[in-house]
């Protein structure tokens, strides 16, 4: 019962968080300067025409007027049109935003393998090579521009050894995509059971996923790194070292005891990475959300923007819930 | 008799300096990663002063001739597609990259760190001032739900593509970690006995915090500040690759590294990779000076630092 309470609570926060956030997006992607009635009709355009689109498009109001017709159209699930696309936002969302989290949660995923290891031997073997190792590791992940690091996996990959596809988007031109059903490209395929197309999306995969992951595996490793040497410390563990639990059990039992600040650090990267992955997004031409965003901002093409940061805050929302729910089912002291 | 104290206080203030400066060269003997970090650092300074002077060509102009020429003697980089000389334009580029880094996270610093202390100083007193506190720190929820990457890029485009610009853009997204590292030493420093002896003797808000709150709340606050410069360097660099930051023939290293992205899928890979290596050694060093600070601003693990020093001398 408490555990309904508590997501209660924050279900009461949601309303007031996510109209803060339209707002201040809409007044932030207002501020843009660059007319799009003069981007879409050219620089041969009269000044009526650009007047009459500007109607068309409810440009011609006050800023709370064209602010009250974004709101009415939101309810109804109307995101407004794309110029730069001409489809609406919604539509090229709902392509985008999965190719996004494909990549994304595979990334984190492989960032994980890459991470707990390592900072559990680091932790527990003090003055090893692993704990060297995972500083220096620490460190570096941090400080390495991740589009570079892609560009360098193309040219080693691609360019020379000719092993990965050519980083051009989610699948090659001559593979038929799956018809669409969810837009994650891998469980559409499964879906068709179409495994030429699967096998292309896996290896359009690899590239960007292991870009994604060797930067962000440094501060998860970081993260278990740190609880676990906490955790080794805890009287907790020298009890059960003292009652001579073997080894692997007393390991096992100070990394569950740490869970829940891995579980934090993997939230926070899960939300970063919506819109941080976009650098990686564009190296592979990848189309994904963020990239949709940029090419908004640069292009004054306003409702991309304003749908992709909603899309996103939601998500970081969902994100944010499924985290506290996890909290619940790992840490029996929350439950009560 | 007041002479003898002042000569006093002056020599033990020197000798207080030497024994600090002694203590930093053992540290930096125990850590050597630690004078990697401040050796880096200062070698990025010492390139973009001297610039001129180390570097054998103009960094923006163009030789046709000499384009995607290979690292040689001549070139030691090699040049990139309109044939300016990489090494030249990497030697150029911090000018840009620290300035707007160094800038961004100063202003982020000092405006953030005070809108925090004021919030952390007034959270607790219930009334006018707490309600406030409560606004401004769900302003900086709102502000921090936004894509770092997006928010910046939408902040460029709204006061134009300029350095100023840039710089605003990342003090902007920075400022809301000193607002929220400040607020919580504050809270934490605000009950302490001698903010309330302070109080009672009856010190004004302001002066509690210029004189007591603020001075003891810097560690962390400094520890921040060195990492946050490297990335607002990666930032600036990342800026500047999508098209968004410094343009073109300025010599910047992310915008390097875009120009040389259609190379590195034809085999020229140095146009692309010799800026981002020296990005990358740049932020790395950021971090090193970054995780020194952190050691050396709290006196809990400095004492611990200089204990496992003298441990290591006893045996020798």
């Amino acid at each position: 019962m408490r555990i309904l309470r508590y997501i209660g609570r924050r279900f009461l926060f949601i309303g007031p968080q996510l109209f803060g956030i339209i707002l201040v997006s809409f007044l932030l992607v207002k501020l843009i300067p660059g007319d799009p009635a003069v981007m879409m009709l050219g620089p041969f355009a009269t000044e009526q025409q650009i007047a009459m689109l500007n109607v068309e498009m409810g440009l011609d109001g006050t800023i709370v007027d064209q602010f009250w017709i974004y709101l009415q159209n939101l309810v109804q699930g109307d995101l407004g049109t794309s110029w730069q696309t001409t489809k609406p936002v919604f539509d090229d969302l709902a392509i985008r935003f999965p190719a996004t989290l494909e990549l994304i949660t595979l990334s984190l995923l492989l960032a994980l393998l890459i991470g707990i290891p390592l900072g559990v031997a680091a932790a527990y073997f003090k003055r090893s090579i692993v704990k060297k190792f995972s500083d220096y590791y620490g460190l570096l992940a941090g400080s390495l521009p991740d589009f570079w690091l892609g560009l360098i996996l193309i040219y080693l990959f691609y360019t020379i050894m000719q092993v990965a596809p050519a980083p051009l988007g989610r699948i090659d031109f001559a593979v038929l995509p799956p018809p669409p059903v969810t837009n994650f490209l891998i469980i559409d395929s499964l879906i068709a059971g179409n495994w030429q197309a699967l096998w292309s999306t896996l290896g359009h995969l690899v590239l960007p996923v292991i870009t994604l992951a060797v930067i962000n595996a440094g501060p998860i490793l970081k993260m278990t790194q740190a609880t676990m040497e906490r955790m080794l410390e805890s009287d907790l563990i020298r009890y059960a070292e003292m009652c001579g639990l073997p080894k692997t059990t007393v390991i096992r039992k100070a990394f569950r005891n740490s869970l829940p600040s891995v579980v934090t650090i993997v939230s926070v990267l899960y939300g970063f990475l919506i819109g941080g992955a976009v650098l990686v997004e564009i190296v592979f031409s990848w189309g994904g959300a963020g990239q949709y965003a940029v090419q908004g901002v640069l292009n004054a093409d306003i409702n991309p923007v304003l749908g992709f940061v909603l899309f996103s805050a939601i998500l970081s929302l969902i994100i944010y819930l499924l985290v506290d729910l996890i909290y619940f089912a790992i840490d029996p002291r929350i439950r009560g | 008799m007041t002479d003898i104290t002042a000569g006093h206080s002056e020599r033990s203030r020197w000798e207080a300096f030497v024994y600090a400066l002694r203590f930093l060269f053992a540290v930096l003997r125990a850590r050597p990663l630690f004078a990697l970090g401040y050796f880096i650092v200062l070698l990025v300074v010492v390139l973009a002063i001297f610039a001129p002077l180390i570097a054998p060509y103009e960094p923006e102009v163009a030789n046709p001739v000499d384009f995607l020429q290979g690292p040689s003697w001549r070139h030691l980089f090699g040049t990139d597609a309109t044939g300016m000389d990489i090494f030249s334009r990497i030697v150029y580029a911090p000018r840009i990259d620290l300035t707007i880094a160094l800038a961004g996270t100063m202003i982020s610093a000092v405006v953030g760190s005070f809108i925090g202390a004021v919030v952390g100083y007034y959270q607790e007193g219930g009334g006018f001032g707490s309600f406030g506190a409560g606004f401004v720190m769900r302003a900086a929820d709102v502000l921090q739900a936004f894509p770092v990457f997006v928010f910046a890029i939408a902040l460029v485009a709204i006061f134009g593509q300029s350095l100023e610009s840039i710089i605003a853009a990342i003090a902007f997204v920075n400022a809301p970690i000193y607002l929220r590292l400040m607020r919580s030493q504050v809270l934490a420093i605000r009950n302490m006995r001698y903010v309330e002896a302070s109080y009672v003797s009856g010190a004004s808000d302001l002066m509690i915090m210029l004189r007591h709150i603020i001075p003891n709340s810097m560690a962390p606050i400094l520890a921040q500040l060195s990492v946050n410069i490297g990335w607002s360097i990666l930032l600036t660099a990342a800026l500047s690759f999508v098209g968004a930051g410094v343009v073109a023939p300025t010599p910047e290293w992310g915008s390097m590294i875009a120009m040389g992205f259609q190379n590195i899928i034809t085999g020229q890979w140095w146009p692309s990779v010799f800026p981002g290596i020296a990005l990358a050694v740049t932020v790395f060093g950021f971090a090193l000076v970054g995780a020194s600070v952190e050691v050396l601003a709290d006196p809990a693990r400095r004492r611990a630092l200089a204990g496992s020093l003298r441990e290591r001398k006893k045996p020798a």
